[in-house]
């Protein structure tokens, strides 16, 4: 994967972006380029900025200095319903599913996304819908309410619902968290089909054996400062990174 | 499959009698009574227009009633004063109507709920005084009168019952529209925005337009229903579409449910037929009638459509799965 992502233009580039909260930095000229085809991990502590910077991306916030550009455009100034139209689409750390709607609805609002897009909208939706459906374990009864659904198969069904968009960059806040390992190994396969999308992924997410094995490159947050990028192997092996996540040895 | 046809078959069946006994209902009925139904219908597409912008989109707005008023002054300007055809006032009603909303929304949408009904009572205010006061457009406190009847290439609406097949059909032409809207792209990123603003702007809805284009649509139908009541009573005045009236229409709603047109439809029904029905209570009644619709309120919080559904999954969808297993 990662050869092929040398090759192609990043369809995604963070260009020193910064975000502050009152005195609180929660993102401090991070940059990043996302290549198609690739997972890109993001990880660091709890309060690290992981989430504020995919709000940032999604323009949920707006940014206090520097530019996003997507597939060359610079996107930095607009609205989040503009982004998610040129090919941003999100899952939320805890599922953003319309919770008075069935199950029908919530779905549909995915390939009502991927429709507005022209060069989409020729393709075959339900197609994919099913196969996402299928892959990602889920066997529904279509105009059940949301309620109906255990918090996995929500998560789920907002990756599916995600993936539907046919998104060119996704983005996904913790999708594992809180699921079992089955549900887990729901969630890669579908990381599985969005790359044979051609999707960019970047994915938040604190289980390291997930993250270590599925991402090409990460990288550390850390008080909303990027501590360190590179592979996987490089990043295990980090010193600064050991040192976030564990603390510093004692008498070291 | 099988059930599918059968299902389709029961539901056919169900479309011949209520057209069968809609037909019959006016024929057999007083004239007072036919215009007790005639207002039932005109409340039903007011309500209607609720369902939109309340029960799909989530906004409640007490500018409804203004709405309507808007739909009838212009109606009453174009066919009586300046003497177009019926028809062409009342498209002109709706359009007028539907713009009107539109462009307000624009204002009225930078305020997020309770804010946002807060200025809808400020809006049917000022709409109500400009209805009582503009003499010139809207005949002021006196009201306009002599209002010529709804007529179409010649052929004169000048009975109750004739008004009864002419609102009936619109409304049933409105109701179909409406349905086939809960399952349509635009009906979908209305309920996004009522559940989930952030989730629905990260699915590409603009909230903001998304909300204007339902409160256009809901004028659409309030100018439809303006209309037809100008035409139906040939009399209006700014008392006619006050906020009180505008508060009904929420009450309506919210007692038959703002999950489906249905829901509307009991609701108008209940609150025109009701009054008639516990007439023998007198001076009562208001009471009885305001007791009643706080104890419905309590018992089922989500309206009669909203309590049916949940009595129809505890009883019987419980008993078919017993069955299947």
């Amino acid at each position: 994967m990662q050869n092929l992502s040398n090759v192609n233009e990043a369809v995604l580039t963070l260009n020193k972006v910064c975000k502050n909260f009152g005195g609180v930095v929660a993102a401090k000229d991070i940059s990043l380029d996302l290549f198609p085809g690739e997972v890109f991990g993001l990880i660091g502590p709890n309060g690290a900025g992981k989430t504020t910077l995919i709000n940032l991306i999604t323009g949920i916030y707006k940014v206090d200095g520097g530019s996003i550009v997507l597939n060359g455009h610079d996107i930095t100034k607009s609205p989040a319903h503009s982004r998610a139209k040129k090919g941003i689409t999100r899952t939320f750390q805890h599922p953003h599913l319309l919770q008075r709607c069935d199950i029908e609805t919530n779905i549909y609002l995915g390939v009502d996304l991927a429709k507005k897009n022209n060069e989409l909208k020729s393709l075959d939706h339900e197609k994919l819908l099913d196969e996402l459906l299928e892959v990602a374990g889920l066997k529904l009864n279509m105009r059940d309410g949301i309620d109906k659904l255990a918090y996995g198969q929500q998560k789920l069904l907002e990756v599916v619902r995600a993936i539907l968009t046919r998104p060119s960059v996704l983005l996904l806040d913790e999708p594992a968290a809180g699921l079992n390992q089955k549900e887990m190994e729901h969630i890669v396969a579908l990381i599985d089909i969005a790359i044979k999308m051609n999707s960019a992924v970047l994915l938040i997410e604190h289980r390291m054996d997930l993250v270590m094995s599925i991402c090409d490159r990460i990288t550390v947050l850390n008080f909303g400062n990027q501590i360190a990028n590179g592979v996987p192997a490089e990043i295990q092996d980090n010193p600064v990174v050991i040192e976030a996540y564990l603390g510093r040895k004692r008498g070291a | 499959m099988k059930n599918l046809k059968k299902k389709n078959l029961i539901i056919l069946f169900l479309v011949v009698l209520g057209l069968a006994l809609l037909i019959n209902l006016p024929l057999r009925s007083t004239t007072y009574m036919v215009r007790v139904f005639n207002m039932t219908m005109i409340t039903y597409l007011a309500v209607l227009s609720l369902y939109v912008v309340f029960g799909m989109a989530g906004q409640s707005s007490f500018a409804q009633c203004g709405l309507m008023g808007i739909g009838a002054y212009i109606t009453a300007n174009m066919s009586t004063k300046w003497g177009f055809a019926p028809i062409v006032g009342m498209l002109a009603s709706m359009l007028g109507t539907a713009l009107f909303a539109f462009i307000i929304g624009f204002a009225l949408f930078r305020l997020k709920r309770f804010y946002f009904s807060f200025s809808t009572i400020a809006l049917m205010t000022i709409l109500n005084g400009i209805f009582a006061n503009w003499v010139k457009g809207t005949g002021g406190s006196m009201g306009m009168g002599n209002l010529v009847q709804f007529s179409v290439g010649g052929y004169v609406f000048n009975t109750e019952i004739k008004y009864f097949y002419l609102i009936t059909s619109f409304s049933i032409v409105a109701t179909i529209i409406i349905w086939k809207l809960f399952r349509s792209p635009l009906g979908r990123s209305f309920m996004a925005v009522r559940d989930n603003e952030t989730a629905a702007s990260c699915m590409g809805i603009n909230n903001l337009l998304t909300k204007n284009i339902a409160f256009a649509i809901s004028g659409l139908l309030c100018g439809l229903s303006g209309s037809l009541f100008a035409f139906l009573s040939g009399y209006i005045s700014a008392t006619s579409f006050a906020l009180p009236q505008s508060q009904l229409y929420l009450v309506v709603i919210m007692i038959g449910g703002s999950s489906s047109p249905i829901g509307a439809l009991i609701g108008s029904i209940l609150i025109n037929l009701l009054p008639e029905w516990l007439r023998f209570l007198k001076d009562y009644m208001m009471l009885i009638y305001g007791i009643g619709i706080m104890g419905l309120m309590v018992v089922l919080p989500e309206g009669i459509v909203g309590g049916g559904k949940d009595l129809y999954a505890k009883f019987i969808k419980r008993k078919r799965s017993r069955v299947d297993a």
